[in-house]
C-alpha cells in the first residue's frame, strides 16, 4: 500500500519520535493521519500498519474497537460532530443533536445519501466555555443553535 | 534475590522472598484469595477486583494479585470491608452474566459459579435487562459466548504469552468489550484450545466437549498423549467408556496445563467408525471377520509352519506401542523366532547420539531442564510445528528466566520471535552454521541442544564435538516424532541392537530389506505403517498386522488384528527426553485389545515360554534387564515422569542415517492417528499461519 | 342344684344392659359411616383418584408453544440418588429448534426398575421441565420394558403445536453487538 510522499514523511518523522523497540507508540496517529487521507481505516491500512509497526493485526482491531475517532466506514465528506457531555448537555445540546438528526435524516455514526454530511454525537471536545459546541471535520462551532446550525448546514451544502 | 521479608495476612506470619506477591504469600499458609484475572506464570492484570484485600495503614483496599509483599505488612483477607467489596464486584460481573447455568458447559466447575456461592452477591440491585450478544463460533474447535465473559484477559494472556500466537484481542469498550479473534470473525491460530481451558467461566468452548456431559458426570485418566513424542500428560474425559475431553487442569506431568490441538482435541480417533473391532482374515482374497481364536490359530500354525522349515520371518514394531509390547515383540521375534529380522520406522538418531556421550553422565536434558536451562540451541527443527511442548517451555525460560535461544533451520520458525540469534541454513548444513554461534553460546553457564532428524550419523559425533568444545555443560536432547520412537529403540526393536543398546550375534535385515526382500515368508507388523507408499517385494509373503485401522498396510494382511490405542491400555512410554511415564486406560472399544495381550494369546497359542505378559509383570523384567531403566518406581506410579539414565559406555553402532526418515507430521498432523481424528481434519481446513507477525 | 346356685349362673341385669349398649354404639358408628360418602376407589373397575402432590410416573413439560422445557442439564441425573436418568444433549439449530434453551436432550431415559419416585429430580429441574405425573401403572414381566424414553414420557402436544418450530430465518434474540 502506498501513501502520499507527505504522509510518508510524516510517518517516517512519526516512527522516529519513539525509541526502538516502543515504535508501536506512533500507532494511535498514524491511523489517523493514514484515516484523514484515505477517509477510513481499511483492511489494507490495518495489515500495512501492524508490518511497519511490527503489532499484530488484532492489536490494532483492539484499537480500532476502542477509539470512536478511528472508523472503518468511510464517513460523508462533512463529519458533523455534536458534543451533548454535561455542559452542552445543559445548554442545549441534546436539542442541537436531535435537530441535526431531523435536518440531516440521519442517525447516530449514519450518513447521508449523498455521501456529504455524517453525523456523530461525542462526548466532551474541550469546548465547555462556549458550550454548546460541535465540529464539522477539524473546525470548532460554538455557541450553537439550531438556528445557527441550519444556515451551517445550508452553507456546506452549498459548498459543494 | 533480597532477603527473606516477614509479612501478616490474617494473624498468621508468612516468611517470603522479596518481589512475592500478596496473593502467592497468602497461599503459603493456606489462605486463598479469591481472582479471575490472576493467573500463575503469566503477566499481572488487575482486571477483576476480586482479590482486593485490606492492608492497615493503606487508605484504600488494594489488588493482591499485583501487591507485592513488604516487611511487616499487616493483611487482612476476611474484614467486613473486603467482604463487602467482593460482594459488590460479584454484583457487577453477574450485571449482564446471563446466569443460563444449566445449559452452560461449565456448569460445575466454573469459578464465578464457585464465587458466587462462596461469596453471596445472590441478589442483584440491578434492574435493567442484560445486555445480549449471540455466541459464534471461531473456528472448529473454539465457540465465544459473549455475553458469559467477565474480560477477565486470561485467553488473551496465555495465547499471547505462552504459546506466542496472540491470536485473541479485546475489543470495543464498557458493556460491549468483547474478545475478539484474529480474523475479525474466525480464528486462525494453533488451535490448541487453552483459552478455553483457563477461561473461568463458559465464555470460551471447546467445540468437541460442547453440551456433551457435566464434570461430575464423568471419569478421569490421566494418561499420556499418543500424538507426538513430547509425552504430555492428558487428563481424559470419559463418559460411557467413550472420551468426550482431554485437558490438564491438575497440571500434573511435565507440561503444565499446557497441551496442543492434537492432545486437547486429537483424541476422536479413538471412537473414530472406521475402528477395527473384529479380527480379519483373508478368504477367497477378501478380509473377512472372523473370531479370536481362528485368527489366534491361524497364526499360530502359520509361524510355527514357516519356523519349521527354517523360513524367514519379519518383525516391525510400532513407535507408538508402550515399551512393554516392544520389549515383548523383540523377546518374540529373537527368542520365540529366533531372528533378528525386527526394525521399526526410526525418526532420530539417538543411538549415535547415546554412543557419541558415552562416558559423560547427566548428559541428557529433561524437559523441566529446557525450563531451567540458561541458554538453548535448537538445530534443524521447527519446534512450533512438531514438538509444541518443548516450544512452549523454551518460551516459558525465555519468559520467566530470560534465557537465550539460538536457532539454526532451514526456514522461519517460531522462536524467531524471541531467539537472541537465528541463523537460517539448508538441511544437512546446519553444523557449518554452528562456527557462528560459538561466541555467543560460550557466553552462557550452561546450554541444551536439540536436534532434529537433518542431524544424524556423523553429524551427531562433530555436534557432540562442537559442544565438548564450548566449555560450558551441555545436555542434549535428540528430537524424535512418535510417542514412543524413543522406547522403541531403547527396547531393542532394532536388527542391531538388543534392548538396553546391546550388540546382538548377527545383526537381522532392517525395514528396507525386510520389504524388499524376495525371499520372506512372514512379514508380522505391530502398529506400524511401512506400506503406505511402497510395495511388499514378496507378493507371496503371509502378512501379519496388528492395527486400529484398515491402512494400506492392513489392507494388504492375510490377517488383521484390531488393536487399542495408547488411550485404552496400560503401559509406559519413554519420551523425546528419555523420560519414562505411565499410561492409564480410559476408554474402551469393543473388540480391540492392547498389542501386549494379542501378542502373548499368540505366544501362548504356539506353546512358547515368553513370561507373563500384564503391562506390570513386563515392566518389572524392562527394570531388572534393559540398561538405564531401573528407575524409581514411585515416581511413575504417581503419574511422574522417571528420567532413564543414560546408558554409560560404547554401543556398538552401525550407523544408518538413510533410514533415519522424519515424519514430516506438522502441528496438525499425526500420521496414521491424525488421519482417522475428525477434529483435526477439520481444523486443517483453516490450518494457522504459525509464522505471521 | 338348688335354686340358689341356679340364681347365681344367671346373667345380671346390668350385663345385659351394657351389652346392648355396646351393640347400639357400634351399630351406630356403622350406620353413621354408611350415611357418609365413600371414601376408597373402585380400582381397577374405575379410575383411581390421586392427591395432587403424589409422585407417579415423571412427565416431562413442554411451554406454550409445544417447545420441550427441558434443556439437557444433566441436573436430575446428578441429583437421582439411584442414577436411574440417563441423558445425552444437542444443539437447537436455526432451522430446527427443539427446547426452549440453547441445547435440547436428544436422549432423556428413566430406568422405572430403579426409580424410587423420591422428587429430587423434580427439585433439581430448573425449567420446571421434570415433573411427576400421576401415571402409576408400571408392572411388567419383563425389565427391560422398564426403561422408559423421552418419546415416552413427554407431555402431549398444545393444541395447533407440533413441538418443534422449524425456523426458515436465524432467531434473533436480541439487538446483538454494535
Amino acid at each position: 500500500m502506498t501513501f502520499s510522499p507527505e504522509l510518508e514523511a510524516r510517518f517516517a518523522r512519526l516512527i522516529e519520535n519513539y525509541p526502538p523497540g516502543r515504535q508501536k507508540g506512533a500507532l494511535i496517529p498514524m491511523l489517523l493521519y493514514a484515516q484523514d487521507e484515505i477517509g477510513s481505516v481499511t483492511p489494507e491500512l490495518l495489515a500495512e500498519v501492524a508490518k511497519r509497526l511490527h503489532v499484530k493485526q488484532v492489536e490494532i482491531e483492539e484499537v480500532l474497537g476502542y477509539y470512536t475517532m478511528l472508523t472503518r466506514e468511510p464517513r460523508g465528506k462533512h463529519h458533523i460532530q455534536v458534543c451533548t457531555n454535561v455542559s452542552c448537555m445543559l445548554t442545549g445540546g441534546e436539542e442541537l443533536y436531535a435537530h441535526a438528526c431531523k435536518k440531516l435524516g440521519i442517525g447516530n455514526r449514519q450518513k447521508t445519501a449523498d455521501g456529504q454530511f455524517s453525523l456523530e454525537e461525542v462526548e466532551c471536545i474541550g469546548a465547555c466555555s462556549w458550550a454548546p459546541a460541535m465540529l464539522v471535520n477539524y473546525d470548532f462551532h460554538f455557541n450553537m443553535t439550531p438556528e445557527k446550525l441550519d444556515s451551517l448546514i445550508d452553507s456546506l451544502r452549498k459548498m459543494q | 534475590m533480597a532477603d527473606p521479608i516477614t509479612l501478616t495476612i490474617d494473624g498468621k506470619q508468612v516468611n517470603v522472598p522479596a518481589g512475592t506477591l500478596v496473593i502467592e504469600a497468602a497461599k503459603q499458609v493456606g489462605i486463598e484469595i479469591p481472582a479471575f484475572c490472576y493467573y500463575e506464570g503469566f503477566s499481572l492484570q488487575a482486571a477483576c477486583r476480586m482479590c482486593l484485600v485490606e492492608v492497615e495503614k493503606m487508605p484504600k483496599l488494594q489488588p493482591s494479585c499485583t501487591l507485592p509483599a513488604a516487611e511487616g505488612m499487616v493483611i487482612h483477607t476476611e474484614s467486613p470491608k473486603v467482604v463487602d467489596a467482593r460482594k459488590g464486584m460479584l454484583e457487577f460481573l453477574l450485571t449482564n452474566h446471563p446466569l443460563d447455568c444449566p445449559v452452560c458447559d461449565k456448569g460445575g466447575e466454573c469459578e464465578l459459579q464457585d464465587m458466587t456461592f462462596r461469596y453471596g452477591a445472590g441478589e442483584s440491585r440491578f434492574v435493567e435487562i442484560k445486555h445480549h450478544v449471540d455466541e459464534k463460533q471461531w473456528s472448529p474447535a473454539v465457540y465465544y459466548d459473549a455475553a458469559r465473559c467477565i474480560l477477565c484477559y486470561r485467553c488473551i494472556r496465555v495465547c499471547d504469552e505462552g504459546l506466542g500466537v496472540g491470536a485473541l484481542g479485546l475489543t470495543y469498550r464498557g458493556v460491549g468489550a468483547e474478545i475478539t479473534p484474529s480474523h475479525g470473525d474466525h480464528l486462525e491460530c494453533d488451535e490448541c484450545g487453552w483459552c478455553i481451558d483457563v477461561c473461568p467461566v463458559g465464555a470460551l468452548t471447546s467445540g468437541t466437549y460442547r453440551y456433551k456431559s457435566r464434570p461430575w458426570e464423568m471419569n478421569y485418566a490421566g494418561t499420556i498423549c499418543t500424538h507426538c513424542g513430547d509425552g504430555c500428560k492428558t487428563t481424559l474425559s470419559v463418559r460411557n467408556g467413550e472420551v468426550i475431553r482431554a485437558n490438564n487442569r491438575d497440571r500434573s506431568g511435565i507440561n503444565d496445563e499446557f497441551l496442543c490441538v492434537k492432545g486437547r482435541f486429537g483424541f476422536d480417533f479413538v471412537h473414530s467408525p472406521e475402528r477395527l473391532q473384529s479380527p480379519l482374515m483373508r478368504r477367497n482374497g477378501k478380509l473377512e471377520p472372523v473370531s479370536w481364536s481362528e485368527a489366534i490359530g491361524l497364526v499360530s500354525d502359520k509361524f510355527l509352519e514357516v519356523a519349521a522349515r527354517g523360513g524367514s520371518f519379519g518383525v516391525i514394531g510400532s513407535t507408538r506401542a508402550t515399551n512393554e509390547e516392544s520389549y515383548f515383540l523383540q523377546k518374540f521375534a529373537r527368542q520365540g523366532l529366533e531372528t533378528n529380522n525386527i526394525d521399526h520406522h526410526r525418526s532420530g538418531d539417538v543411538a549415535t547420539l547415546l554412543d557419541a556421550l558415552s562416558g559423560k553422565t547427566k548428559a541428557l536434558a529433561t524437559v523441566n531442564d529446557l525450563y531451567t536451562a540458561k541458554a538453548a540451541l535448537v538445530v534443524g527443527a521447527d519446534l512450533a510445528q512438531q514438538h509444541p511442548l518443548l516450544a512452549y517451555q523454551l518460551r516459558a525460560n525465555w519468559r520467566h528466566h530470560q534465557s537465550s535461544t539460538y536457532v539454526v533451520s532451514e526456514g522461519p520458525v517460531r522462536e524467531d520471535q524471541y531467539a537472541a540469534k537465528s541463523v537460517r541454513a539448508a538441511a544437512g548444513a546446519e553444523l557449518a552454521a554452528l562456527e557462528g554461534l560459538r561466541e555467543d553460546l560460550k557466553k552462557h553457564g550452561d546450554l541444551v541442544i536439540l536436534f532434529g532428524a537433518s542431524v544424524k550419523g556423523d553429524a551427531v559425533r562433530s555436534l557432540v564435538a562442537f559442544g565438548d568444545s564450548l566449555g560450558i555443560p551441555v545436555t542434549y536432547v535428540c528430537l524424535v516424532d512418535y510417542s514412543n520412537s524413543r522406547g522403541a529403540m531403547d527396547m531393542g526393536v532394532l536388527p542391531d541392537l538388543a534392548p538396553g543398546y546391546k550388540a546382538v550375534d548377527k545383526p537381522g535385515m532392517n525395514i528396507d530389506e525386510m520389504l524388499t526382500s524376495p525371499t520372506l515368508d512372514v512379514l508380522w507388523v505391530v502398529g506400524a505403517n511401512p506400506l503406505e507408499h511402497t510395495q511388499l517385494k514378496n507378493e507371496k509373503a503371509f502378512v501379519v498386522v496388528q492395527e486400529l485401522f484398515l491402512t494400506e498396510t492392513a489392507q494388504r494382511a492375510d490377517v488383521v488384528f484390531p488393536a487399542a490405542s495408547a488411550y485404552e491400555k496400560s503401559g509406559t512410554v519413554t519420551n523425546v527426553c528419555g523420560e519414562v511415564q505411565r499410561l492409564k486406560a480410559g476408554p474402551k472399544v469393543m473388540g480391540a485389545k492392547p498389542d501386549l495381550e494379542i501378542m502373548g494369546l499368540l505366544a501362548k497359542q504356539m506353546g512358547l515360554n515368553l513370561g507373563i505378559w500384564t503391562p506390570d509383570k513386563v515392566f518389572e523384567e524392562i527394570r531388572r534387564s534393559v540398561r538405564g531403566y531401573n528407575v524409581a518406581l514411585p515416581v511413575i506410579a504417581t503419574g511422574g515422569a522417571a528420567p532413564t539414565m543414560p546408558v554409560n559406555g560404547r554401543i556398538p553402532v552401525s550407523p544408518r542415517p538413510d533410514l533415519i526418515r522424519p515424519s514430516g507430521d506438522t502441528l496438525f498432523t499425526s500420521g496414521t492417528l491424525g488421519r482417522y481424528s475428525r477434529m483435526l481434519n477439520k481444523v486443517m481446513e483453516a490450518p494457522g499461519q504459525l509464522y505471521k507477525p | 342344684m338348688g335354686i340358689e346356685n341356679l340364681w347365681e349362673s344367671m346373667p345380671k341385669i346390668n350385663e345385659i344392659l351394657s351389652g346392648a349398649a355396646a351393640i347400639a354404639k357400634g351399630m351406630t358408628v356403622t350406620i353413621k359411616e354408611m350415611m357418609n360418602p365413600v371414601i376408597t376407589d373402585d380400582y381397577p373397575d374405575a379410575p383411581p383418584v390421586f392427591q395432587e402432590r403424589y409422585r407417579g410416573l415423571h412427565v416431562l413439560q413442554r411451554d406454550e408453544n409445544g417447545l420441550e422445557k427441558c434443556v439437557a442439564c444433566f441436573l436430575c441425573s446428578a441429583a437421582c440418588p439411584v442414577q436411574c436418568i440417563y441423558i445425552e444433549a444437542a444443539d437447537n439449530t436455526d432451522q430446527l429448534r427443539i427446547s426452549g434453551g440453547e441445547r435440547y436432550a436428544s436422549v432423556y431415559n428413566i430406568d422405572y426398575s430403579r426409580c424410587i419416585f423420591c422428587g429430587y429430580c423434580v427439585e433439581a429441574c430448573p425449567t420446571d421441565a421434570i415433573t411427576h405425573g400421576h401415571g402409576f401403572e408400571l408392572a411388567s414381566f419383563n425389565t427391560s420394558t422398564l426403561i422408559y424414553r423421552k418419546e415416552k414420557l413427554l407431555a402431549p402436544l398444545p393444541e395447533g403445536t407440533t413441538g418443534a418450530l422449524k425456523l426458515d430465518h436465524p432467531v434473533a434474540v436480541g439487538d446483538a453487538g454494535h
